[in-house]
């Protein structure tokens, strides 16, 4: 007799993208079709049923402590690399392993302080992070167990630790990862990339206790040298504009859904589209007023947490979400739904039924 | 076994580097190399270059996270009809060779 039939039968999203992208001209219509109902069908299957083990000396310690270690790669690209700093012990006077470390620290603290989370998995997850990885290289990424940061190159970009909002950035990937677990494609990537930016910028703007309408709302403006003409990587506030350069090229972020870009590069656009979202939560958060993470930041960590995200959500699902958490969490300040709905609305993104 | 197909000399390949969190247009320098201006040894090169990314690559999970990734297009045609190929090598395995290809436009 046959057994129940499994929800993981599915084929998986990823399948479907990369038969969009690889199929013949059936396959790849089938594909889209498929996609768009599974869309409408599947919640989040919860967090992922495991993370890699970080490999590095700290272990998971008690609730809510912080346990650090920072790692040099000595210009190799092997991880973890020697360690050179764990939890408690004092500066290097190695610039890139002390910041390493503070804006580690300072980012556990935030989400601990802002949405009582504890590190990445919410269960003490050690944080790892290795600088002085490679040449001159010009990243920072998080690779499903650590984080990692290059020097940059010293003419387009300074050393990639140097930004706290960079740094958390990087952290908040790996916190994505263990709630939606967003699938890194399509709008779906966007948000996973605009989460980052979300909670990157809080965390800056919560170390300097800086109002929304005071803020900067620049990602990376500590990454770019002098020589490049422009501001940061991203600017939440006006996608687009944060940088026109003669190497670089032109910020090719819309803010607004008419001006999607629809393009197979990037994992689907995934860091260009995500200035739709970013601009709605900066939208969101000056019109509510007061520190962003304080009621935008906690909408949208709601969302992030919420099991009915399905982690192919496209824009109009994770909207949707986001007005259903303000009116739910602030049901006594109807201002605030409001408000993030408007942002929504600005933007151009028609906000789908909330899902039961 | 996974398998190229058939590259002829109508073969146009595109690589690019993509991702990093700092994903600006101007890092991705994307290189064409058009297989009408290679030689036979260029192409034959080439292809065994490119064959040997194929257990490498990885559409579904590269760039995740801000992982840089090399993309590799290939349009060719193939039974007198238009086809395409992409293939995507996460930074931390791709081959020196790709690299250099794409970096320097050289083959070893």
């Amino acid at each position: 007799m046959p057994g129940p039939v499994s929800v993981h039968s599915f084929i998986p999203p990823y399948l479907l993208h990369r038969m969009i992208d690889h199929g013949s001209q059936r396959q790849r219509s089938c594909a889209s079709q498929t996609l768009s109902h599974v869309r409408n069908l599947l919640h989040n299957p919860g967090p992922p049923g495991h993370l890699p083990q970080p490999s590095a000396v700290a272990e998971r310690g008690e609730p809510r402590q912080l346990r650090r270690s920072v790692h040099d790669a000595q210009n190799r690209e092997l991880l973890p690399g020697q360690v050179v700093r764990v939890e408690g012990q004092g500066a290097t006077g190695d610039a890139a392993v002390d910041e390493a470390y503070d804006a580690l620290g300072a980012t556990h603290g935030f989400f601990l302080d802002a949405f009582e989370r504890d590190s990445i998995d919410n269960r003490g997850f050690a944080l790892v992070g290795t600088v002085h990885y490679g040449e001159g290289y010009q990243n920072a990424f998080w690779n499903g167990s650590q984080m990692v940061f290059g020097d940059g190159d010293g003419e387009l970009f300074n050393r990639f630790t140097r930004a706290l909002d960079v740094v958390a950035h990087e952290l908040a990937h790996g916190v994505t990862e263990s709630e939606a677990g967003l699938i890194y494609a399509n709008q779906s990537g966007a948000l996973n990339e605009s989460l980052s930016d979300v909670f990157g910028v809080l965390t800056q703007q919560y170390v300097r206790q800086q109002p929304a309408d005071q803020a900067d709302w620049l990602i990376g403006a500590d990454l770019l040298t002098e020589r490049v003409q422009g501001v940061a990587l991203r600017s939440m506030a006006a996608p687009g504009t944060a940088y026109d350069d003669p190497v670089l090229g032109k910020d090719p972020q819309p803010g607004h859904m008419r001006d999607f870009v629809q393009t197979r590069d990037d994992n689907g656009g995934v860091h260009i589209n995500s200035g739709i979202p970013n601009r709605a939560f900066y939208l969101a958060a000056l019109a509510i007023g007061g520190f962003a993470w304080e009621r935008a930041g906690r909408i949208w960590y709601d969302t992030l947490c919420d099991r009915r995200l399905s982690n192919v959500a496209e824009f109009d699902e994770f909207a949707a979400l986001t007005i259903a958490h303000a009116q739910r969490r602030f049901s006594g300040e109807p201002g605030v739904g409001r408000a993030v709905e408007e942002a929504w609305r600005q933007v151009g993104v028609n906000v789908k039924e909330i899902p039961a | 076994m996974k398998q190229l197909p058939p590259l002829g000399a109508d073969t146009v390949v595109r690589l690019s580097r993509q991702g990093g969190v700092a994903a600006m247009p101007g890092l991705a320098r994307p290189r064409e190399i058009d297989f009408a201006q290679c030689d036979a040894d260029q192409r034959t090169q080439i292809c065994s270059l490119i064959e040997g990314c194929l257990p490498l690559a990885d559409t579904s999970a590269s760039g995740r996270g801000d992982q840089r990734f090399y993309r590799i297009e290939m349009r060719y045609r193939v039974q007198e009809q238009d086809d395409e190929l992409v293939l995507q090598v996460p930074e931390n395995h791709a081959p020196s060779e790709l690299v250099r290809l794409w970096d320097k436009g050289q083959l070893v």
